[in-house]
């Protein structure tokens, strides 16, 4: 294999990993948009969350991280049920600027909360297989992030499942595709906004674990994430799960294809720029059913 | 003190109080101590801000969520012009309002023919590219920043933000009641009708989106010269837009006065708030957001005109938008 075969290879190794986590902090987002249309600045904030109850756990209590994975989602589970059903379901029916706000002003508070409680230094969740990787023949792959691809295919399985085939999942297509009807039919709206945003705020903590494994944490971290979200979300099509894990992983390519062009310093700048071509180009994603974007 | 000034300013009594406002400001740095005077051109600055805002959030009805990116083009065009082409101030800040509007309408009309949240993600999406591309240039210093040439007087910088926002309050006292005003308030209230008029709403839009722009870019490079030193995060910086937005809000988004009146009130409580704690401030803006979307969402001003008291609109603003 020659050289330049052999990086393009890893590059496309690293980025298919790397969009795993992508797709993990996506899928939540794009249900809570798709669902409850709602976009989420938040979101973010919940990933950062999530890294930190992991990174707590295994410094205080040294709790695995792949062990405290499941800790994680059920805090922020709990954290974001009373979050939708007592603050966003206020103003869920009012026009998208003040949901966007509203979520604006959430991301604002829970971001500077962790600020004046954990300061700004950066940490990292440092484990004792950190480091290993594995050859094959001559590409490197990091063990922790083909685990956290792995997590993410399976959670984005879980979730797809749980869409198609459960009472809950029926209860909440069915109030997103019309809300008076699902009430009529004896679906509590209330409760199901609330379920929606907690499973949505369950994976945004199991991708900030994930995050943690390979990433610095900080309490600013989280704006980066709802941008990567939406920018996935717009690629892969508005609130559909395998739409969420096809935008991920090409996100995760483009971009790790790109740093190796341009330079690691780039990412923002090449997600925004795929962000405007497929608004342009094709509103609706990849996966997605066609609507109005424009204006 | 907004309810005087946005109900009565049409007739003689408010140009009164206005040109008594303008006096009186003109007048506070014979009499102030420097920190008063600093304080008071931060209330202009966001005075200027939220009014600049207003034009393209309020008027328009297009949430602009990355202004702040014309915060960052002004204070580096100025920084630039002045620290390293040895240009005046007062012929480089006009060059960095000249860029904003350039970069407006560039980017304004790619995205101002997106709807809603694809608008407001976009425009942020925008301000983060800058802030990238900011730290990764070498004119703009990169990520270490720019200093820009010591000043003499902070008097200057007074006056320079009071021009900015006198200009910023008259645009938008004088844009609803023009004939692009008209044209304006109609795409925010309903596009495609409109467009069945005979109005183009992306022209429209992008006038409204750069003359916004304008007063964020002249508000950046006043501030860069004022605080003289700027790097990527300090002026490509969220903040700014948050602010102004809640201003906006707070003093009624779509009105002449309301961002003024939201600035002067919010300002003031915040700069005693950042003297007790300097994380007070934005846990306190988080969370002023949240109260104001939630009971007020039309603004403080819509609240006190209503009819059958206070408590009673905030309920029917409450009931009307949760499940």
């Amino acid at each position: 294999m020659s050289a330049a075969a052999q990086i393009a290879l890893q590059n496309a190794i690293n980025g298919l990993l790397i969009g795993g986590t992508y797709a993990t902090v996506a899928v939540g987002f794009s249900l809570v948009w798709g669902i409850l249309n709602v976009i989420n600045i938040a979101h973010g904030a919940l990933v950062m969350l999530g890294a930190y109850v992991t990174y707590w756990l295994f410094t205080l209590y040294h709790i695995d991280p792949l062990l405290s994975l499941p800790l994680t989602g059920a805090l922020l589970f709990a954290l974001g049920y009373p979050l939708q059903r007592i603050v966003i379901n206020q103003v869920v029916r009012a026009s998208f600027f003040i949901t966007f706000l509203l979520t604006f002003g959430l991301e604002l508070l829970i971001t500077n909360l962790a600020l004046a409680a954990w300061t700004a230094d950066i940490r990292s969740v440092t484990t004792s297989y950190s480091g290993w990787s594995v050859a094959l023949g001559p590409i490197a792959l990091p063990v922790v992030r083909i685990v956290s691809l792995l997590i993410a295919l399976l959670t984005a399985a879980a979730l797809q499942l749980v869409m198609t085939r459960t009472r809950l999942g029926g209860a909440i297509r069915a109030t997103a595709s019309d809300q008076e009807a699902a009430r009529l039919m004896g679906i509590p709206i209330a409760h199901v906004y609330a379920l929606t945003f907690a499973i949505a705020a369950a994976t945004a903590g199991i991708a900030g674990s994930l995050i943690s494994l390979s990433f610095p944490i900080f309490p600013a971290m989280g704006a980066g994430y709802t941008l990567i979200a939406f920018v996935t979300c717009v690629l892969g099509g508005l609130g559909s799960v395998p739409g969420a894990l096809l935008g991920g992983l090409l996100l995760g390519l483009l971009q790790t294809y790109a740093a190796s062009w341009l330079g690691p310093n780039f990412d923002n700048i090449i997600a925004f720029s795929v962000l405007i071509l497929v608004l342009l180009v094709r509103p609706a994603g990849l996966l997605g059913r066609a609507q109005r974007f424009r204006g | 003190m907004p309810r005087v000034t946005a109900r009565g300013l049409g007739g003689p009594a408010g140009a009164i109080l206005a040109a008594a406002a303008l006096a009186a400001a003109l007048l506070l740095p014979s009499v102030a101590g420097t920190y008063y005077i600093r304080v008071v051109t931060g209330i202009f600055m966001f005075g200027m801000l939220a009014s600049g805002w207003n034009i393209v959030g309020g008027y328009t009805g297009y949430p602009d969520f990355g202004a702040a990116a014309f915060i960052g083009i002004g204070a580096y065009t100025t920084g630039i012009l002045m620290s390293r082409v040895h240009l005046p101030f007062a012929a480089a800040l006009p060059a960095g309002g000249i860029l904003s509007i350039a970069a407006a309408v560039a980017m304004g009309s790619v995205l101002l023919r997106l709807r809603g949240h694809y608008f407001a993600v976009a425009t942020l999406g925008f301000m983060i590219v800058l802030q990238q591309l900011a730290s990764n240039l070498d004119v703009t210093g990169g990520g270490s920043g720019m200093n820009l040439p010591p000043v003499r007087s902070f008097t200057t910088f007074y006056y320079w933000m009071l021009a900015g926002l006198v200009v910023a309050v008259a645009v938008g006292f004088v844009l609803p009641r023009s004939r692009v005003g008209y044209a304006i308030a109609a795409i925010r209230e309903n596009q495609d009708a409109a467009q069945v008029l005979g109005i183009s709403p992306l022209p429209y839009k992008v006038l409204a989106y750069a003359t916004s722009a304008f007063f964020f870019g002249i508000g950046g490079g006043i501030y860069a010269y004022w605080f003289t030193f700027i790097d990527p995060p300090t002026v490509f910086n969220i903040d700014f837009t948050i602010q102004a937005v809640v201003m906006t809000i707070f003093g009624g988004p779509g009105t002449a006065f309301g961002p003024l009146a939201g600035a002067v009130i919010l300002k003031s409580l915040d700069v005693v708030l950042t003297n007790i704690s300097i994380f007070l401030h934005n846990v306190f803006f988080g969370a002023l957001v949240c109260l104001l979307v939630i009971f007020a969402p039309r603004g403080l001003a819509e609240i006190f005109q209503a009819r059958g008291g206070l408590i009673e609109a905030i309920r029917t603003e409450v009931r009307e938008n949760r499940i």
